[in-house]
């Protein structure tokens, strides 16, 4: 029982920032119906750019994102210009097929640069546990969980109430009818990109603070923020929060429980499920 | 000038490439690591062929062709070491196994309707998914590699000392492959798969049974790659869990969205060029620069996407397009 509530409360911890992850994501696929297939290696991209960040000049790992999220909103805005908004018109194969070159681009180039072998910072500052009772939580999965939430009301506050924001959803619900309001829909694009990639450092930045990075993890949160889009359904923040956790505990009971080996297998699985069984998600709206 | 008539000139470089094919053996027959090459040339030209009925012609984006070229290879291999069955028969059962796992993930995918980025999404996630479960599965997989016997060599159990046998075996899996394609491309299967691939609903309105013409396409595509898999298990001589490969299966949809999708040899050409030009480089430099192939495939398809999204195949066709217009202008003249 102590080991089901210890791992329960470490995917909870998790699930934040996956949730965190996908809100990105999930800004990208609401507003311009592409499904951003780089978003994995976008994150593992941040990832790198915060071990750089912290070993160049020695800037701790919840700081750097001061750094890496404007690299990554510029990023992503390039990106769109560069490669989205020039296959938007076409077939769905060919805006799926231009991400993936992206991806498969991301997951080389960092191969090439960084080699296959694992990297990580040193100690962040916030660093040690705190005892709940027989339950013990790293301080740093509870500082990032604690940020990522923030970070999402944040967006949420962002969308619901400021001009940009208004604009980003006028024009993921009609984005002719919101072109008509004066909107530039091609400005409201890549700002959405460019907010969906930078998010991705922030959540880079916090993952670097208690996790090594590798070239092969991109694909691994690409499959775990589709998952937890498919869960939550296009619409809702708070839906996207309970998803990511859902997915978070259901990684960490599989890892307790089952086998280690069995996380992946297990998001994997939640993600068919869903789209066999609810292809709107739980919480959709459209 | 006979020989020079329109449709000849396609039928003279068919058989011309075919012959020459079959050469290649004799030319780099003293080098066994060549052959091994120009095998693994054919292997992506076969698998990038058939991916072509499901993502060329049927416009479904498939990342899940390593999934079925390791159910193939795992059936073939494990009846071989525990049952001693011929590959031979093997090969059949494995193409048989890989159509039964895609007819059972097919069924609920197009009756739910789940498809363009989902159905993207879902393949990939099956070869993950099997990569793992073989991994944890120890009867059959596990983490350990398994090797095949008759190292020696036996004619009966599919295992030769050369590569030279596998090269002609990936060679005929290659004209059954093509054969296939165009046969479904000029039937009516084939016109119901182009329908669908541009408009899938408006297909459904003309009266076409989208889910079960999309099924045939997935069952031709997983049983060929199926059966691919078991001259693969042969061919290396082992199975291993990572015989489900990630980076891999996104390079077969490389292959065929760069070489054009629907036509029958595009895949083929991106194929024999990509591949080739890999392995090429692999053999002259050496294996230290594995993310650069991966790096110059990825630079390769974004351009082919921005510029040239119908492949590069279409080169190939305008060609003959201007050879053929060359050849009338030539006749009025006379």
């Amino acid at each position: 029982m102590d080991v089901m509530i210890q791992s329960i409360l470490n995917g909870m911890l998790m699930g934040c920032i996956y949730a965190l992850i996908a809100l990105g994501l999930s800004l990208i696929f609401g507003v311009m119906n592409v499904v951003n297939f780089a978003h994995g290696n976008f994150v593992m991209l941040s990832m790198y750019f915060t071990f750089w960040v912290g070993t160049l000049y020695k800037i701790d790992a919840v700081l750097s994102p001061l750094i890496t999220f404007p690299l990554l909103f510029l990023f992503g805005i390039l990106v769109y210009y560069g490669l989205i908004s020039r296959t938007l018109r076409e077939h769905y194969t060919i805006q799926i097929a231009v991400t993936v070159g992206l991806m498969t681009f991301l997951g080389a180039i960092t191969q090439l640069i960084w080699q296959a072998r694992p990297r990580a910072l040193a100690y962040s500052f916030v660093q040690g546990t705190i005892q709940f009772g027989s339950y013990t939580i790293a301080l740093s999965r509870l500082i990032s969980a604690i940020i990522s939430l923030i970070i999402i009301m944040v967006i949420s506050f962002f969308l619901a109430r400021t001009w940009p924001g208004r604009a980003i959803r006028a024009t993921s619900d009609d984005s002719s009818a919101a072109s008509l309001m004066g909107i530039d829909f091609q400005k409201t694009y890549a700002l959405a990109f460019g907010l969906g990639s930078g998010l991705t450092a922030i959540a880079g930045g916090l993952l670097m603070t208690f996790q090594q990075v590798d070239p092969t993890m991109g694909l691994r949160f690409g499959l775990l923020s589709f998952c937890i889009l498919a869960l939550a359904g296009l619409g809702s923040i708070a839906g996207l929060v309970i998803s990511g956790l859902i997915v978070g505990i259901s990684e960490s009971l599989a890892m307790s429980f089952w086998d280690p080996r069995a996380r992946t297998l297990v998001i994997y699985l939640i993600f068919i499920l869903v789209l066999w069984l609810r292809p709107r998600g739980l919480f959709g709206r459209k | 000038m006979n020989v020079f008539k329109k449709t000849n000139i396609g039928k003279l470089l068919i058989i011309f490439l075919i012959i020459f094919a079959l050469f290649i053996p004799f030319i780099l027959g003293s080098n066994q690591y060549q052959v091994l090459l120009a095998t693994t040339v054919l292997l992506y030209g076969v698998m990038a062929t058939s991916w072509n009925i499901i993502g060329g012609l049927a416009g479904q984006l498939d990342f899940a062709a390593f999934a079925y070229l390791g159910l193939g290879a795992y059936t073939s291999g494990t009846l071989l070491i525990r049952f001693n069955l011929t590959p031979w028969i093997g090969m059949i059962l494995g193409g048989v196994i890989a159509a039964g796992f895609a007819l059972l993930i097919g069924i609920p995918l197009f009756r739910f309707r789940i498809k363009e980025v989902w159905y993207a999404l879902t393949t990939s996630a099956l070869v993950e998914i099997l990569k793992v479960s073989f991994n944890m599965w120890e009867e059959v997989g596990g983490p350990v590699e398994r090797c095949l016997p008759y190292f020696s060599g036996s004619l009966l159990h599919m295992r030769f000392t050369s590569y030279i046998p596998y090269y002609y075996m990936m060679f005929a899996m290659l004209i059954i492959a093509l054969f296939l394609n165009q046969r479904i491309a000029s039937s009516k299967l084939g016109y119901y798969l182009k329908a669908l691939g541009e408009d899938e609903s408006a297909a459904e309105v003309l009266g076409v049974d989208t889910q079960t013409t999309k099924l045939k396409a997935l069952l031709c595509y997983s049983f060929l790659i199926g059966m691919t898999g078991g001259i693969y298990a042969n061919m290396y001589g082992y199975i291993h869990p990572s015989f489900f490969n990630g980076q891999e299966t996104t390079k077969i949809a490389i292959l065929g969205i760069v070489g054009g999708r629907g036509i029958t040899y595009g895949p083929l050409l991106a194929a024999l060029l990509l591949v080739g030009a890999q392995e090429y480089l692999r053999a002259s430099l050496g294996g230290e620069f594995s993310g650069l192939y991966l790096l110059i495939y990825a630079i390769i398809l974004i351009i082919v996407v921005l510029f040239k999204p119908r492949g590069i195949a279409t080169f190939v066709q305008d060609a003959y397009k201007k050879i053929i217009t060359g050849e009338v202008k030539n006749k009025d003249v006379v």
